[in-house]
């Protein structure tokens, strides 16, 4: 798995590349802590390229939704397809996550608030 | 379903006629052993590869839970696989998963929220954890499993082995006859 950061304005993507699982969801946890020392305070997460997810890769995306709420900064989790949007759905999170079907949507509802 | 069932002597207990392998305790191979074992499945069946993920959650639950990433421990896999169902049953030499009647009580008020659409509340039901979990441990790996394994996620009386099914619906062949 590969995490790559880049910056529109004031919003911070982060595209992951690859495997979200046991052996390395734990990156992304760290990542995001890190920005939160920075106090970025809006984020995308761009799963655009991600085909696969465990339970160890949703329940990372679970500590970066409550870590960022906590902190009130903004979230969406974008481009969530194929068996990850699965996994989602059986863990029945859809609801839970802030998910928006495309990098530009997720985008302008960052920027819209 | 919506609970895990105790029961040593449930139908997806049986081991007749099901491939068997036995693995030790390697976390680092966990994902490896997986795909030994979906290798056998139908393309069918495999949704891409959410088979995989799913046996894979057990398979994990079992070496790293159950036998504590210990390699002198082994961790044994029956399964079996057509285009109309999967089942698998996986034991290892723990301690059992004593919490069963704790996690059917947490999904319940689980449940109560996600059908209330209670999001705010939900926040405090993501994750199942016990004094062993720890941060890698996503704790939603059998929330999952119950929705995906239609026929049941069965436990031994001594929880240290799960027995899982799942019927998948028939493909339309494409042939109209009328």
């Amino acid at each position: 798995m590969e995490l790559t950061v880049r910056k529109s304005k004031h919003i911070y993507i982060i595209d992951i590349e690859g495997e979200m699982d046991l052996y390395n969801a734990y990156k992304l946890k760290e990542l995001v802590g890190k920005m939160l020392e920075k106090n970025i305070s809006h984020f995308v997460v761009n799963m655009d390229q991600v085909e696969y997810i465990d339970s160890s890769g949703i329940g990372a995306l679970i500590y970066v939704s409550s870590a960022l709420k906590k902190k009130s900064a903004r979230l969406v989790i974008t481009c969530v397809h194929g068996s990850v949007k699965k996994v989602i759905e059986l863990t029945k999170l859809t609801g839970y996550f802030p998910l928006e079907d495309t990098l530009k949507q997720g985008i302008l509802k960052l920027m819209k608030g | 379903m919506d609970r895990i069932e105790i029961d040593d002597n449930h139908r997806l207990m049986d081991t007749q006629g099901m491939f068997f392998k036995e693995f030790p305790s390697d976390f680092r191979q966990i994902r490896y052993f997986t795909l030994l074992i979906v290798q056998k499945a139908p393309p069918e069946i495999r949704e891409i590869n959410l088979l995989e993920q799913q046996i894979s959650e057990l398979i994990k639950n079992a070496v790293k839970h159950g036998n504590e990433s210990d390699p002198d421990k082994l961790v044994k896999v029956w399964y079996t696989f057509s285009e109309e169902e999967a089942r698998i049953i996986i034991e290892d030499e723990g301690k059992g998963f004593t919490a069963i009647k704790d996690w059917n009580e947490f999904n319940a008020k689980r449940n109560d929220c996600l059908s209330n659409e209670d999001y705010e509340s939900l926040a405090d039901f993501v994750s199942f954890r016990t004094e062993k979990s720890d941060d890698n441990d996503g704790g939603n790996a059998m929330f999952a499993a119950l929705e995906y394994w239609n026929e049941g996620v069965v436990f031994t009386d001594k929880a240290n082995c799960v027995a899982v099914g799942k019927t998948f619906p028939r493909k339309n062949t494409g042939i109209e006859l009328d």
